[in-house]
């Protein structure tokens, strides 16, 4: 059986008293090919398979969840990482946010320049056609889990440039959007208030858990 | 040793926008850069097209999002003499307020964008919280922080407020304590002089022929203003001087860019004082504006990143028919190659940031 | 050298005609467009126009014009003895079906870009030029915008 198999049976997958605590089928041999040949890739997903399954058949994932949700939760609230990205006016503003009259920083944001070190998309302009294709590029290279602020009316549906041949109808089109602020451009109390709108998002949502899933 | 091609952008912290500079560097020296634009093209030319005359602020404003205020007032200034319309003298006198503070509010968010490029976080702190004063300025008459909508097609949106005159004076005041306090902290800090003394030169007569204008310009010892030499409002009439700075012998670096801007700060500040002294009493608006206009104008300003020119074709209809729009820094941009060949790969930060971009009205 | 005289030298050129003030600082002129490398050449080595301040290219339906604007920064060019810097606006007729016209990008630099925006935006083709590709749009799009007979797809109702 492959790993993908493993995976999608059910009966792996019920958990706490389950019948099948059978550990050699838990630990099932690696992806077809011998060893030496084993690509990483292919290796790694084995291990991850098989710790979920153990986990899960023996209800520790239940247990470490517990323990751990509200640590992570309470993690990622409090630090969220934006990316360090400006496209149009909002953009001035999110820099005046973290001026000192605002001082947005206290909200616990620390602006990264790489996507790798975020996880908070914030489209503040326009999308045109020509930046549509790396804006998902930098959406796709940042980490899980990430969340994606649509700031201003242009980043919502094309705002003033609704009859544009390049601009897109709102980034929402081409990629999920979990916080909407609305303004143009967005005032710094609106992009804070956004910000405490994401952080609400994600304690009721709480997808900080050990091993997750689909 | 090998050649190869970086890429920096769109998203970069070199960048302060959306454009993509490739250079070439041979080890570290910098041997060829082409750069590309295009990212924030929104196709203001086109959609200017469909919309009204008098509509067609709200989308200068949102042309460069830094000094919106010049580039509404550059296109009304453009549709009047098209419309040959009268403005009144006490709403020129306005204008011009709102503009210099406008330039203050822009050469601020300028060198905050700067100071971060070298290094330097306490100078981006102390500059985004002065421009914060001026925004709150900007805001006493027009209601809007960022973008103003102010300028009209024959006056300005409303008067000044009550008080408006004291509390820009004490503004002002303040503002000029913290320039010399800026003086110690940046122009006699000798890091920042390393960074950029001698860094991206490029003369007087290479710039003119490059596009660049405007306070670059100025900063190569060439002593060109718009405000003078094609006057509009009431420049004439106010008492001020065109600074010029220079690095060597007719040519510039990134401190004499630096320097200039510090300077016409100080000029602005003596502009606003100035007007005040001078402002007469009387209506902010033209008694009687058409909406219809032919025939083609134009009108070059001062922007603050340079010279800003709105080129208008009216067909006898109230929706232009060709409306074209000139932005300092398209130019200056494409000259890049020219003034980042033969300094290192660290130095482009220190160039790319001194010459001031805006990307907004770049990709129109 | 004073800005009337210019005005009569340009006026005795080839190619030149309905030579007129529009303002105190500016000369309006039509200009032929077999001509046009040699009367720029002349204008920038003779005239000390240094500066190219904008090329735009207007779809008049059904023929193109194209307008240069050119200045002079360096104040070697006085207006009645004041301090106004000088300008020469240059309109040139080109036809529909052959929208090509010589390229002035070796003598002002400034003037490559604005180039590059007129072939992308409007669809005109400079000979000469050392790079004419898009600016502005991506690579591959279809058409150019601009032009008057450009259709694209608005999702609202016109008002």
């Amino acid at each position: 059986m492959s790993a993908k198999g493993i995976r999608g049976n059910p009966e792996l997958r019920r958990g706490v008293g389950s019948k099948t605590t059978d550990s050699e089928k838990i630990m099932e041999d690696p992806p077809a090919g011998d060893w030496l040949a084993l690509r990483s890739d292919q290796l790694l997903k084995w291990i991850d398979d098989a710790v979920y399954n153990a986990s899960e058949a023996t209800g520790m994932r239940e247990v470490v969840d517990r323990v751990t949700r509200p640590i992570f939760n309470f993690a990622q609230r409090f630090s969220p990482h934006p990316l360090h990205f400006g496209i149009m006016c909002c953009a001035i503003e999110m820099g005046q946010a973290s001026a000192p009259d605002h001082d947005i920083d206290r909200l616990g944001l620390v602006y990264r320049s790489s996507p790798r070190q975020c996880d908070v998309l914030i489209v503040n302009g326009p999308v045109c056609e020509k930046l549509r294709p790396k804006l998902k590029t930098l959406y796709e290279q940042m980490p899980e889990p990430k969340w994606v602020i649509a700031m201003g009316e242009c980043a919502i549906s094309g705002g003033p440039y609704w009859d544009s041949y390049s601009v897109v109808a709102g980034a929402d089109t081409f990629m999920p959007v979990d916080v909407y602020i609305p303004g143009c451009p967005v005032r710094p109390e609106a992009l804070m208030h956004g910000f405490l709108t994401l952080q609400k998002k994600i304690r009721e949502k709480e997808p900080g858990m050990f091993l997750r899933r689909e | 040793m090998a050649e190869m091609w970086i890429s920096m952008g769109p998203q970069h912290p070199m960048t302060h926008g959306l454009w993509t500079l490739k250079v070439k560097v041979d080890g570290e020296t910098i041997v060829d850069a082409d750069p590309e634009l295009g990212y924030l093209h929104r196709s203001v030319e086109k959609m200017g097209e469909r919309r009204k005359y008098f509509m067609n602020t709200t989308l200068t404003d949102r042309l460069c999002y830094a000094s919106s205020t010049t580039w509404t007032h550059s296109y009304v200034l453009a549709v009047e003499e098209l419309m040959e319309v009268e403005v009144p003298t006490r709403a020129q006198y306005i204008r011009t307020i709102m503009l210099e503070l406008q330039r203050l509010a822009s050469h601020l968010m300028w060198a905050g964008a700067y100071m971060p490029d070298l290094g330097h976080i306490t100078g981006a702190l102390y500059f985004w919280r002065d421009r914060e004063l001026f925004l709150n300025l900007l805001e006493l008459p027009s209601g809007s922080r960022l973008l103003y909508n102010f300028m009209r097609i024959g006056g300005v949106k409303r008067d000044l407020p009550d008080g408006f005159e004291e509390k820009t004076e004490r503004i002002l005041k303040l503002f000029e304590q913290r320039l010399d306090e800026y003086a110690d902290l940046f122009e006699n800090s000798k890091i920042f002089r390393m960074r950029t003394e001698d860094v991206g030169k490029f003369t007087g007569s290479q710039a003119m022929n490059m596009g660049i204008t405007g306070p670059n310009l100025r900063g190569c010892g060439v002593k060109h203003d718009l405000r003078v030499e094609d006057t509009y409002e009431i420049y004439e009439e106010i008492d001020w001087d065109v600074c010029t700075r220079e690095a060597g012998p007719g040519y510039s670096d990134c401190f004499s860019r630096y320097m200039i801007r510090i300077d016409e700060m100080k000029e602005s500040v003596k502009i606003i004082r100035d007007c005040f002294k001078k402002m007469p009493k009387g209506p902010t608006m033209s008694a009687r504006v058409p909406i219809r206009a032919s025939g083609e104008a134009f009108r070059r300003t001062e922007d603050s990143r340079g010279e800003a020119l709105m080129y208008l074709v009216g067909d006898g209809s109230d929706r232009p028919y060709r409306w074209k729009i000139k932005s300092p820094m398209f130019t200056t941009i494409s000259a890049c190659p020219h003034y980042l060949k033969g300094y290192k790969l660290a130095d482009i930060p220190a160039i790319m940031g001194s010459i001031d971009i805006c990307i907004g009205e770049t990709d129109k | 050298m004073d800005f009337s005289d210019l005005h009569k030298q340009l006026k005795s050129m080839e190619g030149v005609s309905k030579v007129s003030h529009i303002r105190k600082n500016v000369i309006k002129l039509d200009l032929e467009k077999s001509v046009s490398k040699v009367f720029f050449t002349k204008l920038k080595d003779d005239f000390y126009f240094e500066h190219c301040s904008l090329i735009t290219a207007i779809d008049n339906q059904p023929d193109f014009e194209l307008v240069y604007h050119l200045s002079c920064l360096s104040g070697e060019l006085s207006v009645d003895g004041t301090k106004m810097s000088a300008m020469v606006e240059v309109h040139i007729h080109l036809q529909r079906d052959s929208p090509s016209v010589d390229s002035v990008s070796d003598l002002w630099f400034g003037a490559n870009w604005h180039e590059r925006e007129a072939f992308d935006l409007m669809g005109i083709y400079f000979i000469g030029h050392p790079d004419l590709r898009r600016v502005l749009l991506p690579e591959g799009f279809a058409g150019h915008p601009l032009r008057k007979d450009y259709v694209y797809e608005i999702h609202e109702e016109e008002w």
